[in-house]
């Protein structure tokens, strides 16, 4: 396989870490890291921060991450001096992006707080966020559309934010337990073009190794052409992920 | 202050005491229940049993507990009795069962004197009645997100607190620039304490709370870290910085195992200062920050300080906090850790043991400890994992199974990983290691860890050592 495979291997970004960083978010960046060295897969992770002039049309795939909501408004600033169109396109480009909350709701059309005030956002697709009273916080599952996979995930989300997607937007899955986008329609994340936003921290990929491999697939597969993956020893990643799944089907968020 | 019948004040006193009784009884050191049943009476009976008392307290991130030992030490070495929330039960709720036990039937305080710890949401509920002469705030760090969404969120709690606290004199740790943003919309007092030398070992990629300038959002800049986001910091564009410490630590001049001697000024008289060696019974460079914390309330209280440095250098270990046991025939400290910052620490701590060792990680996601455990990941488990002095790793409690995915991609092999779901199973594993062991729980995995192991070594329960 490796012959197949430019010797910078895959290029990995991680945008902003400076500012959306909430949450163990990177432990996805260490996930993609390992999972790919495991399979003697070079690759690069290189941060760019508000600010940087770095080119984003070299990269595979991107991480971008949750944060706090005083931090975000440092970072609107630096969307709209640029940054917002190098990663819209991208995103056209077909580019695997891996959006967590704050990321996810960025790549939305807008930000609406709950005392009204409105916010814009990227615009990627269709999809808003509304601000809300009401936590949506806990251990939660959803299942993944098989265009994504179709794999089972679990996760935390922690998010007062609420977003709809728009007519024809395919969410990134279906939720088995737990709020999802808005804690109304079952739906979770969101899926279109290389781009899978989610809610789900905790961090994401390390126990839903299923889910993990299918973006590196996706990102390998673009790049290099490698459409299938050799398979890991992932009894440590399913004994987490179906030690949560168990408890958060039979209903119990946590142990007290 | 509300009207109290002595009626109801009876009544709450001695339900609270019944209960507290009953639970000992059953061998149980209830520490919220006695509280509960007080304020089934007389809601706000705290106000009534901490009248006229004398009170500091302590809230922050890390090293609330630790930092009250250090006080009650001092305190109890000059003979005066001291009331203090020795548990860690420091919700609303634990904080008025301590005072309530402590009173007379009429309400009456026994003691004048108390330490209390609160937890950073608790403060504004719980200082409209006991009225502390002085509060102390750490530092301010990422921790059990779930329970309060940010760390801007908690500092605005805190903030709340201090505003209905307005005659308190404020200990504000002066490297931490969300601490220190406290001072800025008060006018209460302010004694600030802080370490002006870089630290042994600056922070490789720790992930900052605290990156961008509370005032005008421009990124902070340095003169020197000592860990995490705590240092000398200014904002190049407004200007906010670091305020000079009246405590200060001006070096440090040794921190091994068994403690530090650090070089600290602090005022010695109306416009004076002094420098003094001072020695620190207890390991790491954040058991600094707890003692000049600790120097900064007895300033702000007025007490004389000679009692204070006294107990620096005889402090023992609280309550899982680097705390020692004798198992088996074999050496455990158990260190807690809660949070990336403390949990970095403390692995920073066990990466510079100059013997082999082995280590236990327990994670657990009762509603006390968080039911987020995401933190793991931004803890820099790799350096001791990938350290050659690390020979045995074991997994426990609620979230082992996290836990342990976690070490494998610190760089452990997983089928190494020992995971214990059962206490007992876990003790008897580690006691027949052969090896020292670093225990590294979060709280209610501490908690029972530590019940467990007082009991097989003759330890006293946290209730019995008063």
């Amino acid at each position: 396989m490796s012959d197949q495979i430019h010797e910078k291997g895959l290029r990995i970004c991680h945008l902003y870490p400076e500012v959306l960083n909430l949450y163990g978010d990177r432990g996805n960046i260490i996930c993609l890291k390992k999972r790919l060295e495991w399979r003697h897969i070079p690759c690069s992770v290189t941060e760019v921060k508000i600010g940087d002039k770095t080119d984003l049309t070299q990269f595979d795939l991107f991480f971008i991450g949750g944060g706090q909501d005083f931090e975000q408004e440092v970072l609107l600033a630096d969307l709209s001096a640029g940054r917002g169109a190098d990663i819209l396109s991208a995103v056209r480009d077909g580019a695997v992006f891996l959006c967590i909350c704050g990321g996810y709701q960025m790549m939305g059309t807008e930000y609406e707080t709950k005392d009204g005030v409105k916010c814009e956002f990227l615009g990627a697709a269709d999809f808003r966020t509304k601000g809300g009273d009401v936590r949506m916080i806990g251990n939660y599952a959803f299942r993944c559309t098989e265009e994504s996979g179709g794999s089972t995930v679990v996760g935390f989300e922690n998010h007062s934010g609420r977003t709809f997607l728009g007519d024809g937007v395919s969410p990134l899955g279906t939720v088995l337990k737990g709020y999802g986008n808005n804690g109304e329609d079952q739906t979770e994340g969101v899926r279109f073009e290389n781009v899978f936003g989610s809610y789900s921290h905790g961090p994401i990929l390390p126990k839903n190794p299923a889910f993990a491999d299918f973006l590196l697939q996706t990102a390998l597969n673009r790049r290099f052409g490698i459409a299938v993956l050799e398979a890991l020893d992932d009894s440590a990643e399913n004994a987490a992920h179906d030690t949560v799944l168990e408890r958060v089907l039979q209903g119990s968020t946590s142990r007290d | 202050m509300k009207k109290h019948s002595v009626i109801t004040t009876f009544l709450s006193v001695a339900a609270c005491r019944i209960t507290r009784c009953m639970l000992r009884i059953l061998h149980r050191g209830g520490t919220t229940l006695p509280g509960r049943a007080a304020m089934v009476f007389d809601k706000s009976i705290l106000e009534v049993v901490s009248r006229d008392m004398e009170v500091i307290v302590v809230t922050g991130t890390n090293g609330k507990t630790t930092t009250c030992s250090m006080l009650r030490t001092a305190l109890e070495s000059a003979d005066i009795p001291v009331l203090s929330n020795i548990s860690g039960a420091n919700l609303l709720t634990g904080i008025t069962a301590e005072f309530t036990a402590n009173a007379s039937l009429l309400g009456k305080a026994k003691k004048h004197y108390a330490i209390i710890e609160s937890d950073e949401a608790a403060l504004k509920k719980v200082v409209p009645y006991i009225h502390p002469k002085v509060i102390v705030v750490t530092n301010l760090f990422r921790d059990q997100l779930d329970r309060y969404g940010e760390v801007m969120h908690t500092l605005e709690e805190i903030r709340t607190g201090i505003r209905l606290s307005p005659e308190s004199r404020l200990c504000l740790n002066a490297d931490d620039s969300l601490v220190a943003s406290l001072a800025s919309e008060t006018k209460n007092p302010v004694i600030w304490y802080g370490i002006s030398v870089p630290a042994e070992n600056p922070p490789a990629e720790m992930i900052s709370d605290a990156k961008y300038c509370i005032r005008c959002g421009t990124e902070y800049q340095y003169h020197f870290h000592t860990y995490a986001h705590l240092g000398g910091f200014f904002c190049p564009k407004c200007g906010y910085s670091r305020p000079d410490p009246q405590i200060e630590v001006k070096a440090i001049d040794e921190i091994t195992a068994g403690g530090s001697v650090v070089d600290l000024n602090y005022p010695s008289g109306p416009g004076r200062f002094t420098t003094k060696k001072i020695r620190i019974a207890l390991p790491a460079l954040y058991n600094i920050y707890n003692a000049i914390a600790a120097v900064a309330a007895f300033q702000a209280a007025g007490y004389n300080k000679k009692y204070i440095f006294r107990a620096l250098s005889t402090v023992h270990s609280s309550f899982g906090r680097m705390e020692n046991f004798h198992y088996n025939g074999q050496e455990l400290q158990m260190i807690l850790v809660k949070n990336p910052a403390g949990c970095n620490q403390a692995l920073s701590y066990l990466r510079n043991m100059p013997e082999d060792f082995a280590a236990v990680f327990c994670l657990n996601d009762k509603t006390a400890d968080g039911h987020d455990i995401s933190w793991i990941w931004d803890a820099d488990f790799e350096s001791v994992v990938t350290s050659p002095r690390c020979r045995k790793l074991y997994a426990a409690g609620t979230r082992a199974e996290d836990m342990c995915l976690r070490l494998k991609y610190a760089g452990a092999d997983a089928s190494q990983i020992r995971i214990c779901h059962r206490e007992e199973e876990l003790l008897k594993a580690v006691g027949e290691c052969g090896l020292p062991v670093f225990i590294l729980p979060n709280y209610t995995a501490m908690l029972s860890l530590r019940g467990l192991l007082s009991a097989a070594t003759g330890k006293k329960e946290f209730w019995k050592e008063q």
